[in-house]
């Protein structure tokens, strides 16, 4: 599966990973709450570029043009379908794009953030911020059963083609067909996953050393100040309608 | 680490210890076992499955009864700490283990990370981690891997990465719980060679394992359960002495290689399939050329490519292939040699070009997924129904279906679970269901993918017999497979696949049995 | 026999505190319901869909749910499944409210699972119905930033599109959303028991 190759070397773009919560944040801000005017068009537009820039420099540049493509094609759907169609036929498609267009962004950055950040990294930065076990722990194990998942989705998704269990014909035991073996198989993995990592010492009381490197260097410094600017912006612009116009 | 024991005293000291798990799914029990193990030493733990060595590893390494639940009694020490009452991370400065299944044993997505992953738990200090971590690196080999997601990786490219992660924190005490059991010839050599460095380094070592062979010459105890009872004990020399009668009524695979080929299954070399067996009887005219009733099965033309950042390379380039019909074909090769590509291309699963002939009949991609039936190496993907009979009845059409249901899982001797629930049933009923849904819908050509791994000798030849009746209804087989008593059991004729492309293939008689050998000789020593 | 004692279990041990076997459990279970409600929640690209995904996701989502409450048995993981499940919500863009909903029902649901000494089946369905509120948070973007949002939308797509999209998202519209979220949280949670009963107990994995 691509999606979550965490290569440790291979990096163009080293970001600790409390700056890409930041940004997260920052872009999922802007985008949701948008803004009115030239000034907030701008800023919308460089936060929702940020994650295909990030996407492309980080050895990904298919996907980031993709992803690119597919939000460029559905906002233009949008704007261009809106005066062509009236009624339930407008608000249908140019919903849809717009649904489309308004997620791309994000699950661009959720990918770079996914497939940039290793597991240790990760821990490293939550003991940083002084996260408790609770949360670490399983979501670190998160990141990691996504990609499991996937795997056996796709075998499970073999067996039923070759038995010719397809939605179409079999419904609503198509669902039952599909979670069954995939729960029961995550379950076991689960188990086998969760007596080797408590083999190797985790939870412990011991204070977990890391050997990555995180820490923030000037790009991460450039990344914040401008998620800040652009939230700076985008409170001001809320509070003062008509002030950065 | 540890510098309080004794020189010369035992790493593991196991004293009249019985374990019964809170739940009965876990594992089977056991009792009064009693063990001792000094540096450097190796004690190999076998027998039937169900014996109970996996718990006896768990007791060694604390995971029982810290993780599978369950009451305790008598003493396990490690270096002189109790396992049994220490906590887990407590244990988890003298012992490391590597288990049964590479895929669920990770829980980093990067390979330096998941080396790293105990020391740093165990809060090493960070320099002195990137010590350990590439000293281990360069071990075993994972310098060029160490960029790649674990994802990405093949079944013993991971169990590799196992071993590296347990020996970075320099356990005294290395636990094994059937390492090989997912793995080819070629890593098993290297995962011997890990063994033996353990050894060297002074390490004490606890292998349960039902494939034994890759252990000849190392073992310094051999431990026999049987209903987790220690049965027998002999000293590495004795055990190698055993004769080959006695380890087969014991249930034991081949100790080595030449004991795989001296296997009694030899004698049966073609054997029990009366209406065409005068083509096939020991050593005589190859298969191919004696059967005029059915034309074989033909694959033309048959390509697959996986893409690779972004490129597509071709994984898979067969130009033309026969397979006689009702023939049981052994595919073999070195790992990523493309057998499970080629598998999937025949079943029509993956990306792949070409076609499969069988009686005048062209079928494409999409007639194969109809046509063509795989046993998965993880049967429990392709189980969804409620109960057995169900299971075999899904898919199937007519009037009669459940009449033909009934004795199809009559045949596989499945008849009394038809109302059980298909994943409670042993790993080896599970893989009979799976073959009992290729039967109902009349599927002409079956491929297994590894049906053999992780099983004792009698399950592997339960497999084989299943296989030969399968073959009595004339369905034609193809079997990936690393193991060579297996092979030699069932098969008729043997493929070998090197760089995606099939190498050579010969029918398999008394003579051929022979490149057979060679073959897996070959991968035995590295 | 002196070395004859028996070793409490891990659960007599860690007591209340929840352990590694439970965070790890935790992550898992957060990754297939995650899972579940996005392949549902995908459907809802379609815009009418969008509001009646709020009525099909705990159809679904019960399953695991109920898989879930078989290994929930210390007061915070489903809390903690809850968060999780707002945080990664969150991160693929569904707005943070989420965390939020996720954070407030998946604590009720903890409590009333635990009023139930764990193991009641009538509180496992409620549970679950209370749980599967947390989906409104997906939509409160719309109801608190209207004001700023819908100008743009307006703006970006004219009229005829918000004044359609708006016939949807009515303020009035949010009790009927969350009453949904409850109702098919319910039915959900006993499909989740009935799957549960036919296939992981019989299979042993409950």
């Amino acid at each position: 599966m691509e999606f979550l190759q965490s290569g440790a070397g291979v990096r163009t773009v080293r970001l600790d990973p409390r700056t890409k919560i930041v940004l997260l944040f920052a872009v999922s801000t802007v985008l949701l709450l948008g803004g009115n005017g030239p000034a907030m068009f701008a800023v919308r537009t460089t936060m929702l570029l940020f994650p295909f820039a990030l996407l492309a420099v980080s050895v990904r540049v298919r996907v980031a043009v993709l992803m690119l493509a597919a939000y460029l094609g559905t906002y233009a759907l949008a704007v261009f379908a809106a005066p062509a169609l009236s009624g339930v036929a407008n608000a249908f498609v140019v919903a849809s794009a717009t649904v489309v267009s308004r997620f791309v962004p994000t699950l661009a950055l959720a990918y770079f953030v996914f497939a940039t950040t290793t597991v240790s990294e990760f821990m490293a930065a939550m003991a940083r911020m002084r996260m408790p076990d609770w949360i670490t722990i399983p979501l670190s194990v998160l990141f990691r059963f996504f990609p499991t998942l996937g795997e056996e989705a796709r075998a499970i998704g073999a067996a039923m083609r070759m038995r010719g269990i397809s939605p179409l014909r079999n419904g609503v035991t198509y669902v039952e067909c599909a979670l069954v073996p995939l729960m029961s198989c995550a379950v076991s993995i689960g188990e086998d996953l969760s007596a080797a990592a408590l083999a190797r010492g985790l939870g412990g009381p011991a204070k977990r050393t890391n050997v990555c490197a995180i820490g923030f260097g000037a790009l991460d410094i450039a990344v914040i100040a401008v998620s800040a600017a652009a939230t700076a912006l985008l409170a001001a612009s809320l509070t003062f309608p008509g002030a950065i116009a | 680490m540890n510098g309080g024991v004794r020189e010369g005293a035992p790493v593991l000291l196991m004293d009249n210890v019985s374990f019964f798990y809170a739940g009965e799914r876990s594992g089977a029990g056991v009792a009064g076992i009693s063990l001792s193990l000094c540096a450097g030493e190796l004690a190999l733990l076998c027998g039937r499955s169900g014996c109970g060595k996996t718990t006896v590893t768990r007791l060694a390494n604390g995971l029982a009864p810290h993780f599978y639940e369950g009451t305790v009694a008598g003493s396990v020490r490690v270096c002189g700490l109790d396992v049994a009452r220490a906590e887990l991370w407590e244990t988890a400065r003298l012992v490391g283990s590597v288990f049964q299944n590479p895929k669920s044993q990770f829980y980093n997505v990067d390979v330096r990370g998941e080396v790293a992953f105990g020391c740093e738990n165990l809060g090493f200090d960070p320099a002195d981690i990137e010590r350990r971590v590439d000293d281990a690196v360069r071990e075993f080999d994972l310098a060029p891997l160490l960029d790649a997601s674990i994802f990405s990786l093949s079944g013993g490219q991971k169990q590799r990465v196992a071993c590296a992660s347990a020996t970075a924190t320099s356990p005294r005490l290395v636990v094994l719980d059937e390492p090989s059991s997912n793995l080819d010839f070629e890593t098993i050599a290297r995962l011997r060679a890990a063994i033996v460095r353990w050894k060297e380094s002074g390490a004490a070592v606890l292998v349960a394992e039902h494939r034994i062979h890759y252990l000849d010459g190392l073992a310094d105890q051999v431990i026999y359960l049987d209903e987790g009872r220690i049965a027998h004990r002999w000293s590495g020399e004795e055990f190698a002495r055993l004769d080959d009668a006695e380890r087969v009524r014991l249930g034991l695979r081949a100790r080595s290689v030449a004991d795989a080929l001296r296997f009694p299954e030899r004698s049966r070399l073609a054997p029990d399939v009366p209406s065409r067996s005068d083509d096939g009887r020991a050593g005589q005219t190859p298969r191919k050329a004696a059967k005029p009733e059915k034309p074989p099965i033909r694959f033309e033309k048959l390509t697959a490519d996986y893409r690779k950042n972004g490129a597509f390379e071709r994984a898979l380039d067969v130009p033309s292939l026969e397979l006689p019909q009702a023939s049981v074909t052994a595919l073999v090769g070195p790992c990523g040699a493309g057998k499970s590509t080629f598998a999937e291309a025949v079943c029509g699963l993956n990306r792949c070009e070409g076609t499969m002939e069988i009686d005048g009949e062209r079928l494409g991609k999409r007639d194969r997924r109809r046509r063509c039936f795989m046993v998965m190496q993880n049967v429990n993907h392709q189980l969804f129904a409620e109960s057995v009979l169900d299971e075999v009845l899904l898919g199937m059409t007519g009037d009669d279906r459940g009449q033909r249901a009934l004795s199809i899982l009559r045949d596989l001797d499945l008849d009394e679970l038809a109302q059980a629930h298909p994943l409670s049933l042993s790993g080896g009923q599970r893989q009979r269901v799976a073959i009992a849904q290729a039967l109902a819908t009349d599927r002409p050509l079956i491929v297994y993918d590894e049906p053999t791994s992780g099983l004792d000798l009698a399950h592997m030849r339960q497999v084989a017999e299943t296989i030969r009746g399968v073959r009595a209804r004339d369905a034609t087989q193809i079997v990936i497979t690393h193991d060579p008593e297996f092979v030699l059991s069932c098969c008729t004729h043997v493929a070998m696949m090197e760089n995606g492309r099939i190498a050579d293939t010969f029918p398999l008689c008394e003579e051929t049995a022979n490149r057979l050998a060679d073959l897996f000789l070959a991968y035995d020593r590295p | 026999m002196a070395h004859n004692s028996t070793a409490p279990s891990a659960a007599a041990k860690t007591g209340d505190r929840l352990g590694g076997k439970d965070l790890i459990n935790i992550g898992i279970f957060t990754a297939i319901y995650f899972v579940v409600v996005f392949a549902v929640a995908c459907l809802g690209f379609i815009p009418i869909l969008m509001a009646a995904i709020c009525g099909i996701i705990p159809l679904i989502a019960g399953i695991p749910y109920m898989l879930f409450l078989t290994r929930a048995r210390k007061f915070g993981m489903i809390t903690i499944l809850g968060l999780l499940t707002g945080i990664i919500m969150f991160i693929t863009g569904m707005g943070y409210f989420s965390i939020a909903t996720g954070l407030i029902c998946g604590l009720i649901a903890d409590l009333i699972w635990k009023s139930g000494g764990y193991a009641s089946a009538s509180r496992a369905v409620l549970s679950h119905g209370v749980f599967s509120c947390w989906i409104i948070g997906n939509f409160l973007p719309f109801l608190i930033t209207a004001d700023t949002y819908l100008p743009t939308v307006r703006a970006q797509y004219g009229d005829a599109y918000v004044d359609e999209l708006m016939t949807y998202l009515q303020p009035e519209m949010y009790p009927v959303l969350l009453i949904a979220c409850f109702v098919t949280g319910i039915i959900g949670g006993f499909i989740g028991r009935a799957i549960l009963k036919k296939h992981f107990e019989r299979a042993g994995i409950a």
